[in-house]
């Protein structure tokens, strides 16, 4: 004879991430590495921005490159001459925890100080999903229209660093910089909002220096 | 797509629990999903029918029910139901809709939880 049972299940998916995480996190502070998950759209400048860090520092990075199914970022980080890890999503729109921690096991995490793990460009799903990196850095940029922050605002607001890059185009496309700033304040007051362009150096310095704060504040 | 991803997170979970249990069918699903996740339950009800083919949920009633937006207001007094309506709720989430700080932390939302299933057992 059949009987029906209700079954008490109280699995929360997004609690699970949380804990591989935290388990990240743990094995990142075991070997002192200081991890930033960088966020931002497709084309924000994401992967020229951790390019032009590796190029200024002196600390010793690695990058965790995620991207939906191309290596094609993890080939130029490794130009940089700087250990790299290639994470292809396939189906995904955005790294998890469980993804990261493959990663880092293929990662010399005892001979790196600092850990970019680039996000798959895209403002919506990662907002679900902690890494459990460090910090998190939003790269935004004026050609994706400047109410981009306006559409996105969560992932604003946990944000600890935002750049609004490309600045140097804004009159070209009609964009207002300023707004950008304006609307990620009201959103997220704390956050530091950089303006930058990696072609004529604005803002550039400004972006090492906020990371070198939160390594030291770490 | 991070719904699927999502879909197949919560199937392995309900299979998970009716193998221990010792089902042979699953005949209801009960999730939460919190207002504030970046899911939308329409398309996490499709995905879900479309992978739980040929598995023990192929004939479950999946039911998802919407988890409110509850904040503790840290600059006022204020514990409760955030101000979500209207379609830029996203934004008025943030705010404590007695005080209108942001400074507020968020208690609900953010779940996606398989609740409980009802299983058929020999």
């Amino acid at each position: 004879m059949h009987k029906v049972a209700e079954v008490e299940v109280q699995h929360d998916i997004m609690v699970a991430n949380k804990k591989l995480a935290r388990k990240n996190q743990r094995i990142l502070d075991k070997d002192r590495v200081f991890s930033v998950d960088v966020v931002g759209a497709i084309g924000s400048g994401k992967t020229s921005l951790i390019e032009a860090i590796i190029d200024a520092v002196d600390y010793k990075i690695g990058v965790i490159a995620g991207d939906v199914i191309s290596k094609y970022d993890a080939g130029r980080f490794e130009n940089h001459n700087v250990p790299v890890v290639g994470l292809n999503t396939g189906k995904e729109c955005h790294l998890d925890a469980h993804l990261v921690e493959h990663a880092l096991h293929d990662m010399p995490l005892e001979d790196i100080d600092v850990l970019f793990i680039e996000n798959v460009g895209n403002l919506i799903c990662p907002v679900d999903f902690d890494l459990g990196s460090h910090m998190r850095m939003v790269v935004i940029s004026v050609t994706e229209g400047d109410d981009t922050v306006e559409k996105h605002p969560l992932i604003f607001q946990d944000a600890d660093l935002v750049v609004i890059n490309k600045v140097d185009l804004a009159e070209a496309v009609g964009a207002d910089s300023d707004k950008m700033v304006r609307d990620v304040k009201e959103l997220n007051s704390e956050v530091q909002v950089i303006k930058t362009s990696l072609k004529t150096g604005t803002g550039f310095d400004d972006v090492i220096k906020a990371i070198d704060g939160f390594i030291t504040d770490n | 797509m991070h719904e699927l991803s999502m879909a197949q997170a919560i199937v392995d979970t309900v299979l998970d629990a009716a193998e221990k249990n010792n089902a042979t069918e699953v005949v209801e699903v009960t999730i939460e999903v919190g207002m504030l996740t970046m899911l939308n339950p329409e398309q996490l009800k499709f995905l879900l029918d479309v992978i739980v083919e040929d598995t023990l949920l192929a004939n479950a009633e999946i039911i998802i029910e919407d988890v409110p937006v509850e904040i503790d207001c840290r600059s006022c007094d204020y514990t409760g139901l955030a101000n979500t309506d209207g379609s830029d709720h996203y934004l008025s989430i943030v705010k404590c809709p007695q005080c209108d700080e942001r400074n507020v932390e968020i208690l609900t939302g953010k779940e996606c939880n398989v609740k409980t299933i009802k299983i058929e057992k020999e």
